[in-house]
């Protein structure tokens, strides 16, 4: 054995570093019952608007349903079940709530997706009087009461092994794995339940003879650093308790393409209205763009048909851009390419590629400096006044049509307090009961 | 610098001194704005300055003046010449703060029913729901009894716990196989349009 911190003094050893996952169980589904106790104890689903199913509630689970099922499976299946419409704007709110909740034992706190974060607690002993395991679990019983639904939570020496230990015991489940029990938590592990290890990988360890956690982080480092990339070496490490991967507390800002998609229903073969509704899709990626000061100069087009079936198309810009107006051709042209009339699409995306910042564009030889100027003033302007009032606020009127539309509406829309109007809701989730 | 990326670090400056208090140094400065080098600070600091809304120390070090208080967040056009007035207002609540005390455990909920009415809770009155805390008697909770939701008066008397309307057409209800509080009721808000 070549690694083994804890081996000189276990106790003293089980939390060099103390990294708790937060996993929220069934977040979507969880969120929808937290605000409609009525659903407690349902098969509740959401994912109506794109046709399968997006998140489901364990009672569904244990019925059988499964994430990415077509609804009318579902509905064969379950009859009984309760399919909502995705409420993103709620999800999001109890997602922030999650967080901040996670910030008050903390300020070292990794929001990892929607419904999952990392929180560094090393250190935290002292000025929390708990232990580790003390502050994990006050933690987890916080969320659980203010929220309304349960997260799973795992405590490790190490983001890698802290994932694991929050998959460990769902839903509602605490595990903590100090350095010196990892290999009792490894040992009957499948290499394919890593965090990080795709199929190609675990094929690849399979034919290696590496068929569990244990087996991987068994091999002297030497094996390892020859026979895999950096990645997988520093999974090791990470496996064997030895942290490398840091906790990313700031807020993320950087990022390597920008995509927006939006399902539409009932499928559309208007290509008007698919164009409008790329227009859109480029209209939200160009304000999030711009709100982290970043350009694309590369641009991807991409439809979905009504039989799940993808066309997609790229493009190289030769000025990068974050306004509409600069890519509109673009995007334009690309889906003239892949349009196929006749066929009925149900989604569109735009992707923003190659992103570099805002204040290094190089302008072309041929184009006059005040036209970019001019586009600079217009965008600020709409960005302020959407701020004011509501995403969408000042739009192309190329995609005019996805807002006169019938669109999917949550419950959210439908029920909206005085005061509040289409676009702009309280931040504050709406608890449904009759009282 | 373009008058745009200059207004949006403005606006940064504000922000950050609304959060903290105080303004950064040249080294948060940077991490502020994605910079990599202090350098380019200068000319930032040096039209700050000009606006008046820092000065420099002889030390170089960057103070606010009152002018950066009353500088609004939204936007780009200044809400008037600052006041003395304006630095009492750092320390006030927002109305937010004054009603949501716990904001990651408030909900929101809608009044259909009249059974509080002389608490002064109207139907479609929006009341702010705390959970995840134990109701005092004499406080108002939205509740669950035998499988039907409601918005009572929690009350004690020894072991019972009593749910009492404020509408003498309504008797007191005693829970008797299950009470689940969800919430206590915090503040209720009217708006009239």
């Amino acid at each position: 054995m070549s690694i083994g911190l804890w081996e000189t003094s276990a106790h003293l050893r089980s939390f060099p570093r103390a990294i708790a996952h937060v996993d929220g169980d069934a977040f979507f589904a969880s969120c929808e019952t937290a605000l409609h106790p009525e659903l407690r104890g349902r098969v509740v689903i959401t994912g109506k608007e794109r046709g399968i199913v997006s998140s489901l509630s364990y009672e569904a689970k244990a019925r059988g349903v499964r994430r990415g099922m077509v609804l009318h499976e579902v509905r064969k299946i379950c009859p009984d079940a309760v399919i909502l419409s995705s409420d993103y704007e709620t999800y999001s709110l109890f997602s922030k709530r999650m967080f901040a909740i996670m910030r008050r034992f903390t300020s070292q706190v990794e929001e990892y997706g929607i419904d999952e974060g990392f929180a560094d607690l090393t250190g935290m002993q002292g000025p929390l009087h708990m232990s580790y395991e003390d502050i994990a679990r006050t933690m987890k019983r916080t969320i659980d009461t203010e929220l309304g639904f349960t997260v799973s939570v795992g405590l490790a020496p190490t983001k890698s092994l802290a994932k694991i230990a929050s998959k460990w015991q769902k839903p509602n489940g605490f595990t903590s794995v100090p350095g010196r029990a990892i290999k009792d938590y490894l040992g009957a592990l499948d290499v394919s339940k890593i965090w990080g290890v795709g199929p190609n990988t675990a094929k690849y360890m399979y034919s290696l003879g590496i068929h569990t956690a244990h087996d991987f982080i068994s091999k002297p480092f030497e094996y390892v650093a020859a026979k895999f990339n950096k990645p997988h070496q520093e999974m090791w490490h990470e496996l064997n308790g030895k942290s490398v991967w840091p906790i990313v507390a700031e807020e993320k800002t950087t990022y390597a393409s920008i995509s927006k998609t939006k399902t539409f229903t009932p499928p559309s073969n208007d290509p008007e209205y698919v164009v409008a509704q790329l227009t859109r899709n480029l209209e939200n990626a160009c304000i999030k763009a711009r709100r982290h000061g970043l350009v694309a100069r590369k641009l991807v087009v991409y439809l979905r048909t009504q039989q799940f079936e993808h066309a997609v198309m790229e493009a190289k810009i030769t000025r990068a851009s974050n306004f509409p107006h600069d890519l509109l051709p673009h995007m334009r042209t690309l889906c003239a390419k892949i349009f196929k009339r006749g066929t009925h699409y149900r989604a569109t995306g735009i992707v923003l590629a190659d992103l570099q910042s805002d204040t290094a564009i190089q302008s072309s030889l041929f184009e006059p400096a005040i036209q970019m100027e001019k586009f600079q003033r217009v965008y600020a302007a709409v960005d302020a006044l959407d701020e004011q009032f509501g995403k969408h606020t000042v739009h192309l009127g190329g995609s005019q049509k996805t807002f006169t539309h019938t669109q999917h509406a949550s419950d959210r829309t439908k029920n909206l307090f005085v005061g509040e109007n289409a676009g702009q809701h309280l931040n504050i989730p709406k608890l449904v009961v009759v009282v | 610098m373009t008058q745009i990326l200059f207004e949006q670090r403005k606006k940064e400056l504000v922000k950050y001194y609304r959060r903290f208090h105080r303004l950064p140094s040249y080294d948060e400065l940077a991490d502020l704005y994605g910079v990599e080098s202090k350098g380019s600070l200068h000319k930032y600091v040096e039209k700050f300055v000009e606006e008046g809304l820092v000065c420099k120390t002889d030390g170089g070090r960057l103070i606010p003046t009152t002018k950066l208080y009353g500088l609004r967040v939204l936007g780009t056009v200044q809400a008037g010449f600052p006041t003395a007035a304006e630095e009492e207002l750092v320390d006030t609540l927002s109305l937010d703060q004054f009603l949501i005390k716990h904001p990651e455990a408030s909900y929101m909920l809608t009044v259909s029913g009249d059974s509080m009415i002389e608490a002064g809770i109207m139907p479609g009155d929006m009341v702010i729901v705390e959970r995840g805390r134990a109701p005092k008697p004499g406080e108002i909770v939205v509740a669950e009894v035998d499988h039907d939701w409601t918005m009572k008066y929690y009350l004690r008397r020894g072991d019972e716990v009593i749910l009492r309307p404020a509408n003498k057409k309504y008797p007191d209800i005693r829970p008797r196989q299950e009470l689940n509080v969800a919430g206590v009721v915090t503040s209720v808000i009217r708006k009239y349009k």
